[in-house]
């Protein structure tokens, strides 16, 4: 124990550092995920035949093994080595959760309160607007917590491909023997996933509409 | 005035007709009940009118305008919608529900909150208790009235309901029912009412069309339907008690006759003479302050023989409750008269004795609608 917080005192900076690079990993990789991936969701709910080959197509690159999706992109000449690589293919992964979970949410509000609000003259696009997504939000944003952690995970293994990041810590450790260095790898990088889902889960509570989490009170 | 001529829906991929060729009339201010079987077409009408389904041919006419020519969104804006889940939207208060077609159409703030709390009065919410709450916390009951409420909103001069009183207990129900009736009373608006439920279409009707898959098979008056049914289906379908259910179209009053005497306690000994002279043959016994307390026939005098005064009291005074109030309807008159086992009851209005009614009175009623 006292090895290890030795290791990580001594190395701070460096880990700092690719702590720091796995975050912004992270980071952009879901910003790029919800400006796609949410979006897409929205509009598959519309339209059955494009859903069924979208997540048919998200569930494809979902089975394939992280390592390899790496791999495959190294080799191709626009990508290569590095942080274009990394992003596409934790971009890629992010579209099986989100896709699905945005496509569900709006899929699942309850039938007759569409067909009350059709019924009242509502269009579709203010149904879309004021009542399928908000009631759609707490299975988003599940999909998006999902989202966030898993990419935590699959970003480490981004440094098989060249990313500074805390996943060097662990493939270095691996070669060097190093189990300080391999730990303070994995803890770091189960704290952020932690530290991710704890502050979603906030925002989440924030976001779910107020009269979904009332109850009768006699 | 809504008018559906030659109107055929056929579902895709299916090659019986949901609705056959039907031609219907609703006039204004007239609730029309669309009853039958599930499956019989009643729900798939209600909603061609309101293009939430398209028919496959024929034309339906609002005020003499094709409904094809308004935009769908347009046109159900200006009718009123409530359906058997309600829909209420989950996450917006109850008067932002009700608000729903006001806010459609672009009304002030101050107008909505205005028309939120008369609707909420109107159907018999308290606006101050009930605006700000979520439909979660609402009761079945209270909900269903909310969804009436935000139907009406914008004062739409059509309403159409499917099934709006279903999803509660029957005693909320026949409550709800008795509200809406008084309203309509005063709204006059011309509805389309759906139910699987005849005793409800009975009630609710001013004229009732009865449909057997996709047919329209009797449209009528609830009495020309209950004292004519067209077919074997129809007879079925009103069941075996299709006389005491017409009993249902008729109050107390409107049969209560005169011939009764009131009895005093100390005319009790020449009851039978005073009854002879006033040809009644009911004679009701009435206590100091001009309330009736007893109920006595002449069978019962025939039955008793020569017996005193106290005897003919205690007779009378068995019957004390065969009375019934002359809002109440026929069918209510008879179940009473079956319980205390008597051919007469006493008529009241409040504590007011307004007359008698016999059971001879409410065959001769039968018999008299059943010819019409």
């Amino acid at each position: 124990m006292s090895n290890l917080l030795k290791y990580m005192i001594e190395n701070a900076s460096m880990i700092l550092n690719y702590a720091n690079t796995h975050f912004s990993l992270i980071f952009s990789a879901v910003v790029i995920s919800l400006l796609v991936w949410v979006p897409l969701g929205i509009l598959i709910s519309r339209n059955e035949r494009l859903a069924s080959i979208v997540i048919g197509i998200a569930n494809t690159i979902f089975c394939i093994p992280s390592l390899a999706l790496f791999s495959v992109f190294v080799t191709i000449p626009f990508l290569g080595l590095g942080r274009s690589s990394s992003l596409l293919a934790l971009v890629l992964y992010a579209m099986m959760p989100m896709v699905i979970n945005v496509y569900q949410g709006i899929k699942v509000v309850d039938k007759s309160v569409i067909e009350a609000a059709k019924g009242m003259g509502m269009s579709s696009r203010r149904i879309l607007r004021e009542i399928q997504i908000p009631l759609a939000a707490p299975v988003m944003f599940a999909g998006i917590r999902i989202t966030v952690v898993m990419a935590t995970g699959i970003a480490a293994i981004a440094a098989y491909i060249g990313e500074r990041n805390l996943g060097r810590l662990i493939t270095e450790g691996i070669t060097r023997n190093h189990v300080e260095m391999i730990l303070s790898g994995a803890i770091l990088i189960a704290l952020i996933a932690i530290l991710f889902d704890t502050v979603l889960g906030a925002v989440e509570r924030m976001l779910v509409p107020k009269g979904l989490k009332v109850r009768r009170s006699n | 005035m809504i008018e559906l001529h030659n109107v055929t829906k056929i579902y895709a991929g299916q090659t019986v007709p949901a609705v056959n060729n039907l031609t219907l009339k609703i006039e204004e201010g007239e609730t029309c009940v669309f009853v039958g079987p599930s499956g019989c077409g009643k729900s798939t009408i209600l909603r061609m009118i309101n293009r939430m389904i398209e028919q496959t041919s024929g034309t339906i006419l609002i005020n003499n305008k094709d409904i094809r020519e308004t935009d769908p969104d347009r046109l159900r804006m200006g009718i009123g919608y409530v359906i058997q889940q309600i829909g209420l939207l989950p996450h917006r208060t109850i008067a932002e529900n009700i608000s729903i077609v006001p806010r459609l159409y672009g009304w002030d703030k101050e107008r909505i909150r205005k028309r939120v709390d008369e609707l909420l009065e109107l159907v018999g919410l308290d606006p101050d208790e009930t605006r700000s709450k979520f439909p979660a916390q609402l009761s079945g009951g209270q909900m269903q009235r909310v969804g009436v409420a935000r139907a009406m909103a914008a004062d739409p001069p059509i309403m159409l309901m499917d099934e709006p009183f279903g999803a509660v207990d029957p005693i909320v129900r026949g409550h709800l029912q008795d509200e809406f009736l008084k309203l309509q009373r005063e709204m006059k608006k011309t509805i389309c009412f759906v139910t699987h439920d005849i005793n409800e279409a009975i009630k609710m009707g001013d004229k009732i069309a009865i449909f057997e898959k996709g047919q329209l098979v009797q449209h009528g008056t609830p009495q020309e339907i209950l004292a004519n049914p067209k077919n074997e289906f129809v007879r079925t379908f009103i069941g075996y008690d299709r006389v005491v259910k017409m009993l249902t179209l008729f109050q107390v009053r409107s049969i209560t006759k005169g011939n009764y005497s009131i009895i005093r306690e100390n005319e009790l000994a020449n009851i039978r003479q005073k009854m002879d002279d006033e040809g009644a043959a009911v004679g009701i016994l009435m206590n100091e302050s001009t309330r009736p307390c007893g109920l006595i026939t002449r069978d019962d005098l025939e039955k008793a023989g020569d017996v005193s005064p106290e005897k003919i009291k205690e007779i009378a005074c068995s019957k004390k409750d065969a009375f019934i109030d002359g809002d109440l309807l026929l069918n209510d008159a008879l179940s009473l008269m079956l319980e205390w086992d008597s051919d007469y009851l006493g008529v009241v209005d409040g504590t007011q004795l307004i007359g008698v009614v016999s059971l001879g009175d409410i065959r001769e009623c039968v018999r008299r609608k059943e010819g019409e």
